[in-house]
């Protein structure tokens, strides 16, 4: 048979240090779950590195057969052929069998040859490489909490912000609809992290993954820091890295709320339940100011620390309110609340979070006079915002493939 | 070494191995191998070797005394079955290239191209053996797949062998099932790598090279059984470098060294598979683990008094911190390899000398100083630590006797526990006064014989042969 005819693929689902396919496991789960009669071929791949598809239509082959093995999002993917993944890998610069460490909850080893096979089947360029991998590895950091996002019954998902110029470089869109569809950056690399943990980690939904709803964040949700916008140091520089560095800040998100108004405005929505889980572990939450907004109040002489800081002292809910609220309500008696939230509520108020520095705040969004913001609450223990810094290889080239 | 945790879980206690960073992929597949693929580690971040006492004592205490109470607290998972192609699966059709990259791709191959193991070749191979194709030879540790003759035959079409080889090959699959070879040790970090020697009639019916050139590639038999040894590491055993294979540098294979039987008659010398009980005109082969070692060139003399003060020399020089497996380390499991071309064996036997008498001068003259001895295991290494000399070791029972007759740093001590302990073969140019010396890896490669046995109706069916 002619070479035209046959894709060469690498399998994209995770070996543990044992040698033990993670995919035995969630056949078993799936099993249980009632999930084979739409995932046909859970565990039926053979137990190798590579496999080659053959026929005419090999490309839809894989499409199908990797769908059926549970081996994607449900979207279409690429095809992870070994020219793929080899560009791919020297796009990132880093050898192959590196491993990077182990998956939660199912304990794949992330290697990079592993990661950069999800990335092609992500959709990814090659330029992205060195983001995903820098993704990878701020998942595999235990405050990340891989385990509790890829098995809680709530519907937190990575949230992927990239300070630095290479952001503008790579197409990564910071204005109109960044948190939206249609910039190839935003896209593939958000989707190549959830494949990631899907494919290495084994967070399958309803197999392993049980959060009660999800959210299309679990898709994709990678966005970057306006450069020209912001008005204040940008959040690389806040975090004490250079104004030249690339740097990938990663949080836990618990969902994306729009707030269309000023910081009155998203100290109310922070205020509220929204909360619940900052209030429950403390943590980490996210604020994208508008434009427009960053604009007004950088007008009015306030700094990024004013913003925050106001934010903390008017995201207050009072005492009585936050008692009542489900999760206090529900669990009172059963958990310890963190030292702050009970001093909060002796003093009849209750922040968000316990500091303004547990607000990360970047501005993106459209060049518009409209305060379209979003708050990004946060799920989870312990608190995280991990800043890797990206080392781009030499010959990084981000303009895309002719 | 988690063989001492994989012993203590077996029976019920619980264990923590305490792993460096570097050997956690190694540790999680030596598990496997072990049965226990979920035995407990824990981690020691770095190198220990590489630490200060202070960042030694912050690295387990920040780090590793966790886990380790987290291991002795807890219960292992219980081990799941990792499926694989079974062994008549057809795994591919393709093209000789195809079929290479596959194999290749797949970790199945060690580089160069492999025979493609089609059903038709591995039968051809299996005429050759009266044992079933589903005979189980052994389990081979770490990965511990089932030794067949099935997958002997399928390793050895894929390294190029012919046919007729697979008597060699069974007898060699045989030798790395015996607990008393050490296979599991074949991915530790010194990468030391197997010698097979082979002895008897076979050498000649299968045309082996035993003259000129004796460990060079170029002769098939020679050659092909060598990347043989190999690839059934790779495919059964399963050392796999960047995983369990840690050699630091390795090597590749070594070539089958024939020893030169017609010098040996002549000279009335045993063959080098007498030391392990066979007979002269037996079929064997014999593994043996060797770090490394050099030619000794240009041995020059009349007679043996004059040639061998050279060869104990080379067989000092080419041991160092191996003596570890002299003393202190599984004592006594030293066997280094001392190869004779003809011209040389022929001068000292001409002169009187049988091998034994051979092997006692050496043993008595291959002496070093035993202060030079206690830096090789304890000073240089540390691979014998606790500061004790060698002499309070022998009084304590823990070396052989040998090494405790004197307190004197400087008195002269050998290098092996046992005049037989140093194997020597006769091999190579049958004109050039060249020796050869293999450091040996002691415990961890111990040498090991089987005897080749060669089905019915073998002269016939080698006389059919291509």
């Amino acid at each position: 048979m002619s070479d035209g005819q046959s894709l060469w693929i690498l399998l994209p689902t995770g070996q543990r240090a044992s040698g033990e396919w993670i995919d035995d496991t969630l056949h078993s789960r799936a099993e249980e779950q009632g999930l084979l009669d739409r995932l046909t071929q859970v565990a039926t791949f053979p137990r190798q590195r590579v496999e080659v598809v053959r026929g005419p239509k090999a490309e839809a082959g894989v499409n199908e057969m990797f769908y059926r093995r549970g081996w994607t999002d449900g979207l279409p993917i690429v095809a992870p052929t070994m020219a793929r993944v080899d560009a791919m890998l020297r796009a990132g610069g880093r050898p192959r069998n590196m491993v990077l460490g182990e998956a939660e909850p199912l304990k794949g080893l992330v290697t990079v040859e592993k990661v950069a096979t999800n990335a092609v089947m992500a959709g990814c360029e090659d330029a992205h490489m060195p983001f995903v991998l820098a993704a990878a590895e701020a998942l595999l950091e235990p405050e990340f909490n891989l385990r509790g996002v890829q098995t809680t019954d709530e519907n937190v998902t990575p949230l992927l912000m990239l300070s630095g110029p290479a952001a503008k470089a790579m197409h990564m869109n910071s204005r109109f609809g960044a948190l939206g569809p249609g910039w190839r950056a935003n896209a593939a690399i958000g989707r190549a992290v959830r494949l990631i943990m899907h494919n290495l980690g084994g967070g399958w939904p309803a197999a392993v993954a049980f959060a009660g709803l999800g959210q299309p964040g679990r898709y994709t949700l990678c966005l970057a820091e306006d450069e020209a916008f912001n008005p204040w140091e940008s959040l690389r520089e806040e975090l004490g890295f250079a104004v030249d560095d690339n740097v990938l800040v990663v949080q836990r998100a618990e969902s994306v709320v729009n707030v269309t108004g000023g910081l009155n405005d998203l100290a109310t929505v922070m205020a509220s339940a929204t909360s619940a889980f900052s209030r429950l572990h403390g943590g980490t939450v996210a604020v994208v100011l508008a434009p427009y907004v960053a604009k007004l109040l950088a007008d009015e002489g306030k700094s990024k620390a004013d913003v925050k800081t106001y934010l903390h002292e008017n995201s207050q809910a009072p005492a009585a309110e936050f008692e009542k609220s489900w999760l206090p309500a529900r669990l009172a008696g059963q958990t310890n609340f963190p030292r702050w939230v009970n001093e909060g509520v002796k003093a009849g108020w209750v922040p968000a979070v316990e500091t303004p520095d547990d607000i990360t705040v970047i501005v993106a969004g459209g060049d518009i006079p409209i305060p379209q913001c979003a708050y990004m609450p946060t799920w989870g223990f312990p608190a995280c915002r991990i800043a890797k810094k990206i080392y781009l290889p030499q010959g990084w080239d981000p303009s895309p493939e002719t | 070494m988690l063989r001492a945790s994989a012993a203590a879980e077996a029976a019920g206690i619980p264990s923590s191995s305490l792993v460096c960073d570097g050997f956690l992929g190694q540790g999680a597949t030596t598990a496997v191998g072990l049965g226990l693929p979920n035995l407990p580690m824990a981690k020691v971040p770095g190198h220990v070797d590489t630490q200060t006492d202070n960042e030694l004592r912050h690295n387990v205490t920040s780090v590793t005394v966790e886990a380790v109470i987290e291991n002795l607290t807890s219960a292992p998972p219980a081990a799941v079955m990792i499926p694989e192609p079974g062994p008549q699966d057809v795994v591919m059709d393709g093209s000789f290239e195809e079929i290479n990259r596959f194999f290749y791709e797949n970790g199945w191959s060690d580089g160069l191209p492999i025979v493609p193991p089609t059903r038709a070749k591995i039968e051809s191979f299996l005429a050759f053996t009266d044992l079933p194709a589903d005979h189980v030879i052994g389990k081979i540790p770490p990965d511990n797949r089932q030794a067949t003759v099935w997958n002997v035959a399928i390793n050895g079409v894929m390294a190029g062998c012919r046919p007729q080889y697979m008597p060699v090959l069974v007898a060699l699959a045989e030798a790395m099932a015996d607990p008393g070879y050490g296979v599991e040790h074949s991915g530790n970090t010194p990468g030391a790598e197997t010698l097979i020697t082979i002895n008897g009639p076979i050498i000649k019916d299968l045309e082996f090279n035993y003259e000129q050139g004796a460990l060079r590639d170029g002769f098939q038999a020679n050659t092909s059984i060598g990347r043989w040894w190999r690839l059934y590491l790779r495919n059964v055993a399963g050392f796999l470098l960047h995983q369990n294979d840690k050699g630091t540098f390795g090597n590749t294979w070594r070539v089958v060294l024939a020893e030169n039987e017609d010098v040996l008659a002549k000279i009335n010398w045993p063959p080098h598979a007498a030391d392990f009980g066979h007979a002269r005109g037996d079929n064997v082969v014999t593994i043996s683990r060797f770090t490394g070692g050099d030619v000794i060139a240009s041995v020059f003399g009349q007679k043996p008094e004059d040639m061998l003060p050279y060869l104990a020399d080379a067989l000092i020089s080419q041991t160092g911190w191996q003596l570890i497996f002299t003393v202190g380390l599984a004592d006594g499991s030293y066997t280094p390899l001392l190869v004779l071309s003809p011209i040389l064996a022929e001068t000292i036997a001409k002169a009187g000398w049988s091998k034994d008498m051979v092997r006692q001068w050496l043993f008595e003259n291959a002496r070093i100083p035993a202060s030079k001895f206690e830096q090789y295991i304890a000073e240089f290494t540390n691979l014998y630590s606790g500061g004790r000399s060698i002499f309070e070791l022998t009084q304590l029972g823990k070396a052989n006797a040998l090494y405790g007759l004197s307190k004197d740093p400087n008195r002269l001590v050998p290098i092996v526990c046992d005049p037989l302990d140093i194997q020597i073969a006769v091999s190579g140019d049958p004109g050039r006064t060249n020796a050869q010396v293999f450091s040996h890896n002691g415990i961890l490669g111990f040498p090991t014989a089987r005897a080749i046995r060669l089905p019915n109706d073998w002269n016939n069916k080698l006389a059919g042969a291509e």
